[in-house]
């Protein structure tokens, strides 16, 4: 395999493991518009504590994502970067918000006032982050006016604007708020908290069901309005649909008879499904419809070195983030876990 | 070439960068340095059973999360902004200076893991695993400070490419990491970065022996801070004057307006704030009394920095500088004679005003090495201005992004005092 598909099927798990891990800890802060209302004390602290250990290590795939596309394909990078400086600002405000936010509410338990004020930041930066995130990644699969050497050429104020890119803004929030109901109702399960599993089970179900009609009816909007994608999907990509599809359902169904750790497999299966069927279809092409993996490409030097720079970090974070997540998702006995 | 509205887009994207990385750099720094006090806390602890030192640990690993998911955060920022803001240099150059970010993306990773693990795991690992699973946290820091500002180097002095039609071909991301610039500069920050923590450190426990607080977690919280500082102030004295002849070496340009050599002639004198030492800069650059050092009339006006400003922050930084480094020696005599620190007012007040100090040195050093480098984004390969965005409004965005920063800032420092203002365990309140 060459370096540059090596380095394209890291970044694309490193995408995927973004949205399923990641959007989860961006769903948590989505709830909290629903919970921050009227739920119990409890009920948001469950959120906060199965964040609280992990959110730093999920956020890294991005940045891991970002280094890999201007070092290997600067061109993309570059096109990407003009292309969707405005969705990416705010989505970036939305990080920036999100993470400060967090640490902030989650050190302050007990100042009631700070709390509501951490809340309300975190509620709205944890739903604008995946809204503009979504809406970034429609708009490459509609087609950005990126040349082949990374010169924009579209309108910088409404160039990311299509039906894909308002549909993946929409999507990619409901995604993040189907993925943290799942998670959460495995974790108050295994804390033993039957109230707080039957409400997030409720929950998990009813996005679960939103999400699967949205999903479907993105397959039609995709055919419509981001052709080079749709060929993709129907030349190649359309196995991982399939997988998504049956991924889903098995998570309802999963849902339905409390199989938890079943159920939050199948989700993060679905969405995965997702992500890595839309890079799949959308090979040969970085971004829609001009820019190829070859025109973006750097030299093969750049891209060997790179490859074992990848294979030789792997080899001391693969170990730590299962240490990491045995730590804190594993299914071993849960006592509290505030710092 | 620019059009003047232009050039104020221009002067926005890098008033933006500018704010942006100045507010990062601070928790950089504190992300490399507060994990090795914490972890010699804990250190303390696991050796002696004193509780005292396991509540400096714990109350800074409290501190510590909150700064290093800023700091986490606002770094993100600045790897987006060096595609929003300067897409043709990354869309340039980007692969060349791959290595580095590639390798301090592994560093970041491990960092937040461990991180969690830490922050999570003070009643869920074992004491003593609990203390070696900070270490990773201690490495990675200063793993991924040296990554970064290899790159950096590399835009002082860009190595390990070539160029045909503006595009790179043959790039050699290991020589490009490996420059001439690199090893002073990354030895420069790192240690910039351990003597900032330590003298930010020393000064919240200061405020707080002023205050009348001299209890024994004070002490010992103050004694910490003040030790990293103190030892890495003298040695910064040394380190910078490496990295200044590194610039004379490399960037003349930039060395000129940092001295404010405006004409190349022989025996240029030693400017400092009023004071004017003939032959002082040639004698101390060359050894050589009538040593000829370029000056900024070697270039044309249009590859000319700002000079007024690199000069002014270049004469603050070593001013503070040896400002610290008389701190750190009036610290180390009164151990040394007295067995303890001194407790004259003056003293503190000193220790107080360190802090700050250290964190304006920090600064002036970066606007020194930035605006010196202008009007080159990648010094005599890519200007500026060929590397800005053509994306309009910035300078709204700029504004925008500024009042951010100042309510995360000032949200920060809020959320910092709280926590300090949590009570204490009993043994750490006696006096």
């Amino acid at each position: 395999m060459s370096a540059e598909l090596f380095i394209l099927g890291v970044m694309t798990a490193g995408v995927t493991l973004y949205a399923v891990l990641g959007g989860a800890d961006f769903g948590g802060g989505v709830w909290e518009f629903n919970t921050a209302l009227r739920a119990p004390a409890e009920e948001r602290a469950l959120i906060y504590r199965a964040i609280g250990p992990v959110w730093e290590a999920n956020h890294v795939w991005l940045i891991f994502v970002i280094v890999g596309l201007w070092s290997g394909f600067p061109p993309a990078f570059a096109g990407l970067t003009q292309a969707l400086w405005l969705p990416l600002f705010l989505a970036l405000g939305g990080i920036v918000f999100r993470g400060a936010s967090y640490a902030f509410r989650s050190q302050m338990a007990g100042h009631l006032r700070q709390e509501t004020l951490w809340g309300g930041v975190f509620a709205l930066a944890s739903t604008a982050a995946p809204f503009f995130l979504g809406a970034s990644a429609g708009a490459i699969a509609s087609g950005l006016e990126v040349d082949t050497s990374g010169h924009f050429s579209g309108s910088y104020l409404t160039g990311w604007i299509s039906p894909t890119s308002i549909f993946g803004a929409f999507f990619a929030v409901g995604v993040c708020a189907y993925l943290a109901a799942v998670y959460l109702t495995r974790e108050a399960a295994m804390r033993k908290a039957e109230t707080l599993t039957s409400r997030w089970r409720l929950r998990a179900l009813v996005t679960g069901a939103w999400v699967g009609v949205m999903a479907a009816a993105g397959i039609v909007l995709v055919a419509r309005d981001a052709p080079d994608v749709w060929e993709g999907f129907k030349e190649r990509a359309w196995p991982l649909i399939i997988v998504s599809a049956v991924s889903g359902l098995m998570s309802l169904a999963a849902s339905w008879r409390r199989r938890w750790t079943l159920a939050a497999v199948t989700a993060a299966g679905a969405v995965g499904a997702v992500v890595s069927g839309w890079a799949l279809a959308q090979y040969p092409l970085l971004v829609p419809p001009n820019l190829t993996i070859d025109a973006a490409k750097a030299s093969s030097t750049v891209l060997t070195t790179m490859a074992w720079s990848i294979v030789a970090g792997a080899v001391l974070l693969v170990p730590a983030l299962v240490l990491l997540f045995s730590l804190f998702k594993g299914s071993g006995p849960l006592e509290r876990a505030d710092p | 070439m620019m059009a003047a509205a232009e050039t104020g887009e221009l002067l926005a994207a890098r008033s933006q960068m500018a704010v942006t990385l100045g507010f990062h750099i601070v928790f950089a720094c504190l992300g490399v340095g507060l994990p090795v006090l914490m972890l010699v806390a804990e250190r303390r602890y696991l050796r002696t059973g004193d509780e005292v030192w396991r509540e400096v640990a714990r109350r800074w690993s409290l501190a510590f999360a909150v700064l290093f998911a800023v700091g986490a955060v606002s770094g993100t920022v600045l790897s987006f902004e060096l595609g929003l803001l300067w897409p043709q240099f990354m869309g340039t150059f980007g692969s060349v200076i791959s290595l580095p970010f590639t390798l301090e993306g592994f560093a970041f990773f491990l960092e937040g893991i461990f991180v969690g693990i830490y922050l999570y795991g003070w009643d869920r690992l074992s004491p003593r695993v609990h203390w070696w699973s900070g270490m990773p946290i201690a490495l990675s820091g200063v793993a991924s400070a040296w990554f970064v500002v290899t790159a950096n180097a590399w835009m002082n002095q860009p190595r390990g490419f070539t160029m045909v039609d503006g595009r790179v071909v043959d790039a050699n991301p290991l020589r490009a990491m490996l420059n001439p610039a690199t090893w002073s500069q990354t030895m420069h920050m790192i240690v910039a970065a351990y003597m900032v923590t330590g003298f930010l450190v020393a000064m919240v426990y200061a405020g707080a022996a002023l205050r009348g607080r001299d209890t024994a977690y004070v002490r010992r919280a103050l004694a910490l801070g003040l030790v990293m500082g103190a030892v890495f102030a003298p040695i910064q004295v040394f380190v910078g004057d490496w990295s200044a002849r590194v610039v004379a070496r490399t960037q003349p340009v930039k060395f000129a307006a940092m001295e404010g050599i405006a004409v190349t002639e022989p025996g240029a004198p030693l400017r400092f704030g009023p004071i004017s030492i003939p032959h002082g800069a040639a004698l101390l650059l060359h050894g050589d009394p009538d040593a000829v050092i370029p000056g900024l009339d070697a270039v044309p006006a249009s590859e000319r920095p700002p000079d007024a400003m690199v000069h002014v922050a270049f004469q603050v930084m070593v001013a503070v500088g040896f400002g610290l480094a008389f701190v750190a020696l009036w610290s180390g005599w009164s151990w040394w004679r007295r067995r303890r620190l001194p407790d004259r007012r003056a003293y503190r007040w000193a220790l107080i005003a360190a802090g700050p100090a250290a964190v304006v040195a920090l600064e002036a050093g970066w606007v020194v090495t930035e605006v010196g480098r202008q009007p080159w984004i990648a010094q005599g390969v890519m200007r500026t201005t060929e590397a800005v965005t053509a994306a309009p409004a910035i300078r709204w965005i700029f504004l925008v992004v500024a009042a951010g920063y100042v309510a995360l800032a000032a949200s920060t420092v809020m959320v910092l005092r709280i926590l300090a203002r949590r009570p204490m365990r009993e043994e750490s309140r006696v006096g």
